[in-house]
């Protein structure tokens, strides 16, 4: 008998030991016997559906056949993978695959990285006896926007059918029709509209599934990979970037376990589109009269060291740089606090948490710890609409057992799958928290399954609405339950590296309070004396622009206008700003309102490191040269900084990384080598071992106020909003909703207004969604479209009916 | 949940909510609500189809896959009388394909105003459980065995002329029937009134007599 927890098998005459309760297709893998196979997917649940994988097992009636990727192995087994029946086993199989396959290779994007190709070579018998006529369809045929299917090409893997359900939970695929008539398909006008389309074109074994837009685009020999993370939101999903001849094709899941586990949601795959949009900022722009003309990287940078070395260092602020690598962030908050002498430095824009909460909480967790946790409370924004991969894992958990608790203000993708979905009206949440931490009658089946540990609490913001100190009483509570683990939940791409490199007016590099004195002196005995006034927040900067406190502002990739709570504030702080000089790929609301605007590259264009919601670092790779003369921020501030007589250090990102591994204490060794050779490809959570973290937040109690008023508003965030990138992205613009204010039937009776009904939302009109899921006395607004951006983010709302012309 | 089964019979949907209680998970009412789907409209619309997966919790497409799996869910429309012709092996044997063409090419003679008024649809199934009585057809699943091309024609060419209310195997048997498998005794058949297949539990007999619904008999 094997050691515990493995059983000992033979496989082909060697004896091997594997994991107990392994499929034998993946055991008899681990030992290095292949299998061949196209059902069989490691993320899916087994099938048995294309009995590629069949293998003698022998038993006490002699051996027989058996699809390996449904058997699991038990201990003595005896398995044989490459014997003559095995052999024509799988050659039949193989013959009867092809029976209906075109041979169209040649022009089949699947070409050259096809598994049936390749086991057609390997395991198959050469020829077939199959001289009839081939079944053909019309091809191809969209199953969504983003995905084609060439349906005579499919071999009935069911591996996107189980993708579409199983993983993504959006049964819109299935098969139909029976025998050789057999296809995979949508029904009549219900589109596979899923956030999660794309990984079916990944998993697809043949050339069934392609991508709109990279069909016909490339060989796969022709492309190159690089290994590096999406920075589409906070989870960083790894993926596998694909370019030939400097542009970017194609991007694929990579196998991340403890990240993304290989999928992706279709913004992750599809958002790079967006890259080599004709709107890109390629040159630098100064202001001239109403527009903007072109300029040399020379003049803006001496005209921006210029107007920033004319001004106190106190009166200049510097908002963003949560969507840029670490090395970006760490030389804006080196530049702002050193070259500049400001505190006032900020990757959030009001729409977040507090920083300590967000960057040091203690007994933080992981995105793998959800796995084995028995129960997931999440209170924060919809994760399907925000981290939609965290939502796949989540619905991971909740497969396999562990029970669900959702709090939210509205209607969220994980409602259906909740063992406990619990709704309150916007702006009541301290009134629920109380309920569920002190006791209340009716939740006790809730405080119930909350009791069974391990619990992992996902807790963040539902929406910009809510005061931000909800979440913090949210993780005080959190926290006293059995084993908690917590998650904080912000969405920004690398909102937590900024924060954790110090873009935070409470925070220095390495999760250092800026109260700390032993760590500020730590930093001053490398960086010189540091400004020692309040630094403010973003909201904080935004009024002391009106109030003539502070005169110049940079904005790094960031769009006070369409993202702080009050868009009004931040066009009129942006007004006053004597100066203001932005960092970005695209004109915004905001870099409209810029005296210089700097390109900056986009994360495929650039090199360094990125952090994520759990705290783990992974290395970001260029994949592409940035577009025109776009450069990375950290490289535009070290020359900026040169300009203004002072030395940055900041010319390359292996620079900046070196010196972030030596200055901010919570990287201590957490350098691209570490990445390289230690860590591996999972990146790795940081403090890693011989690294300590200074700052510890731990979440207490605080009373929230709750909101009172006629309406309160919930303004849900949206995966595909009209947000820079997406309406920069041909494959994902005009995805948005358009806009509706979504009301309890019983305040549109009160109301007297019906469906389509134009009504009249703190001064924008907005048509009436009649929807019970709303709680009454409250509305949900779909918050940066097009046509709802310019509500401001206050908890309570006016709502009125437009009356008809006089 | 809003039911968009309002276009159901009355009977129909009272029907459709006793069979969904009788299960612990909804979506395992699917196939006796496909089959009342189809005593309703005749054949499973696609509207039908989402009226099902309304009902039972899940999609449109997951009722499509099985609908289509299932030869006897029809998806499109049936004329009054559904002649099939079995071609299976035993069938095959005994000149089921002379007995098709017959068919089909027969339909096509009577084409014209008096088809378009009832209709006959024809298709070839699979096995029918008569080989011994081979080769052998069905008007609304009621049986008649040992046709042969000349009977199948005089049977389409009845079936347009008299137009029966009610398909009776027996009398089928006689006027174009053959050698039997074995005798099958009298059979206490109400004959068939619709094309649809009998299934008791469900709430029909002979094809829809109880069932009525809509299709206007």
């Amino acid at each position: 008998m094997a050691e515990h927890g493995t059983v000992s098998i033979i496989i082909n005459g060697v004896e091997h030991d594997v994991p107990e309760g392994e499929r034998l297709i993946t055991a008899a893998e681990r030992v290095g016997e292949y299998i061949p196979r196209f059902c069989h997917h490691d993320k899916l649940a087994p099938v048995g559906k294309c009995r590629m994988c069949l293998v003698e097992v022998e038993g006490p009636r002699g051996s027989a056949l058996t699809t390996s990727c449904t058997v699991p192995v038990t201990d003595g087994m005896v398995v044989h993978t490459e014997t003559d029946v095995v052999k024509k086993a799988q050659e039949g199989i193989l013959e009867f695959l092809l029976l209906n396959h075109p041979l169209d290779c040649s022009v089949c994007d699947k070409g050259g990285e096809c598994p049936l190709q390749d086991q057609a070579l390997a395991f198959g018998a050469g020829e077939s006896r199959f001289i009839e006529e081939k079944r053909t369809f019309t091809k191809p045929i969209p199953v969504s926007e983003l995905v084609l299917l060439d349906r005579e090409r499919c071999v009935v893997c069911d591996r996107c059918v189980r993708v579409a359900d199983d993983i993504a939970g959006d049964p819109l695929l299935e098969f139909i029709d029976r025998g050789s008539y057999v296809q995979i398909n949508t029904f009549p006008n219900e589109p596979f509209s899923s956030y999660f389309s794309g990984n079916t074109v990944q998993v697809c074994p043949v050339g069934a599934l392609t991508s709109v837009d990279y069909r016909f685009k490339a060989r796969p020999w022709d492309l190159e990979s690089v290994r590096s993370v999406s920075l589409v939101d906070s989870v960083q999903s790894s993926v596998d970037v694909h370019t030939s001849r400097g542009k970017i094709l194609r991007v694929y899941g990579a196998e991340n376990d403890a990240v993304n586990e290989g999928w992706l949601s279709d913004k992750d795959r599809f958002i790079f589109s967006a890259f080599r949009s004709p709107d890109r900022i390629t040159t630098p722009l100064v202001r001239d009269g109403d527009g903007f003309k072109e300029t040399s990287w020379s003049e803006a940078v001496e005209l921006v060291a210029m107007r920033l070395g004319g001004h106190v260092g106190t009166e200049v602020g510097a908002i963003g740089g949560a969507n840029g690598t670490n090395e970006e962030a760490f030389a804006l908050a080196k530049f702002m606090r050193t070259v500049v002498g400001s505190p006032h430095i900020d990757a959030q824009l009001g729409d977040g948490l507090d920083p300590h909460l967000a960057s040091s909480i203690t007994a933080r967790g992981t995105i793998s710890d959800l796995d084995a946790a028995s129960t997931i409370l999440v209170w924060g924004p919809d994760l399907k609409e925000t981290l939609p991969v965290l939502y796949l894992r989540v619905r991971k958990a909740v497969r396999n057992g562990a029970a669900l608790v959702v709090v939210s203000p509205y209607s969220t993708g994980l409602d259906s799958i909740a063992t406990h979905s619990l709704r309150y009206r916007a702006g009541s949440g301290p009134e629920i928290l109380r309920k569920l931490a002190h006791g209340d009658a009716g939740y006790e089946a809730v405080t119930e399954t909350l009791a069974n540990g391990p619990v992992v609490a996902l807790v963040g913001r539902s929406s910009i609405t809510e005061n931000p100190m909800l979440a913090e009483a949210v993780a005080a509570f959190a926290r006293s339950l059995p084993h908690a683990k917590l998650l904080p939940l912000l969405t920004r791409a690398n909102v937590f590296g900024a924060l954790d490199m110090g873009l935070a007016p409470t925070l220095l590099p390495g999760r250092v309070s800026t109260g700390d004195a032993a760590g500020v002196s730590l930093l001053e005995d490398s960086w010189g004396p540091l400004p020692e006034s309040a630094g403010k927040d973003t909201m904080a900067m935004l009024e002391a622009l009106i109030d003539r406190d502070l005169v110049a502002v940079i904005l790094a990739g960031a769009d006070p206008i369409r993202d702080c709570p009050d868009p009004a504030v931040a066009e009129s702080a942006l007004d006053a700003a004597e100066f203001v000089v932005a960092f970005d790929a695209f004109m915004t609301d905001s870099t409209r309102k810029a005296h210089v605007v700097l390109p900056a590259a986009l994360w495929g264009e650039v090199d360094g490191t990125v952090t994520n919601l759990e705290g783990r670092v992974q290395r970001l790779r260029r994949s592409v040269q940035p577009r025109g003369m776009s450069i990375s921020v950290s490289a535009a501030l070290d020359d900026i900084a040169r300009a203004m007589g002072a030395e940055l250090g900041a010319a390359d990102w292996q620079l900046i990384n070196k010196e972030i591994a030596a200055v901010a204490p919570a990287y201590a060794g957490m350098t691209a080598d570490y990445l390289t050779f230690e860590a591996g490809e999972e990146g790795a959570v940081v403090p890693i071992p011989g690294a300590t973290q200074p700052l510890g937040h731990i979440p207490v109690e605080v009373n929230v106020p709750v909101v009172t008023g006629r309406f309160t508003l919930h303004l849900a965030p949206a995966l595909y909003d009209a947000g820079v990138l997406v309406r920069n992205s041909h494959m994902l613009e005009g995805f948005a909703d358009p806009g509706v204010v979504r009301m309890h039937p019983r305040d549109a009776a009160s109301l007297a207004v019906a469906d389509g009904d134009l009504i009249d939302a703190e001064g924008v009109g907005l048509p009436v969604k009649i929807d019970p899921e709303v709680p009454e006395r409250s509305v949900v607004i779909t918050r940066n479209l097009d046509t709802t951006r310019g509500i401001a983010a206050s908890a309570d709302i006016r709502v009125e009916t437009v009356r008809g012309e006089p | 949940m809003t039911a968009v089964i309002s276009n159901w019979s009355h009977d129909n949907q009272e029907r459709a909510k006793r069979i969904i209680a009788s299960y612990p998970e909804k979506r395992s009412a699917l196939m006796p609500l496909l089959y009342i789907a189809s005593l309703e409209h005749a054949y499973v619309s696609d509207d039908a189809m989402r009226e099902v997966a309304e009902l039972t919790g899940i999609t449109p497409v997951q009722v499509q896959s099985v609908a289509s799996f299932y030869t006897m869910f029809k998806r499109g429309g049936v004329g009054d009388y559904l002649v099939s012709v079995c071609t299976s092996i035993s069938c095959y044997l005994g000149g089921a394909d002379d007995v098709l063409a017959a068919v089909e090419s027969s339909i096509g003679d009577v084409a014209g105003e008096a088809a378009a008024e009832r209709p006959i649809t024809v298709e070839h199934v699979e096995c029918i459980g008569a080989c011994g009585g081979a080769p052998a057809v069905q008007v609304n699943y009621e049986l008649i065995e040992g046709v042969t091309p000349e009977k199948a024609v005089a049977l389409i060419k009845w079936l347009t002329a008299t137009r029966p209310e009610v398909i009776l195997t027996d009398e089928m048997q006689q006027l174009f029937g053959g050698r039997r498998s074995f005798e099958w005794g009298s059979t206490d058949s109400e004959g068939a009134v619709r094309p649809i297949p009998a299934f008791g539990p469900y709430g029909s007999v002979g094809g829809g007599s109880v069932g009525g619904g809509s299709a206007g008999r």
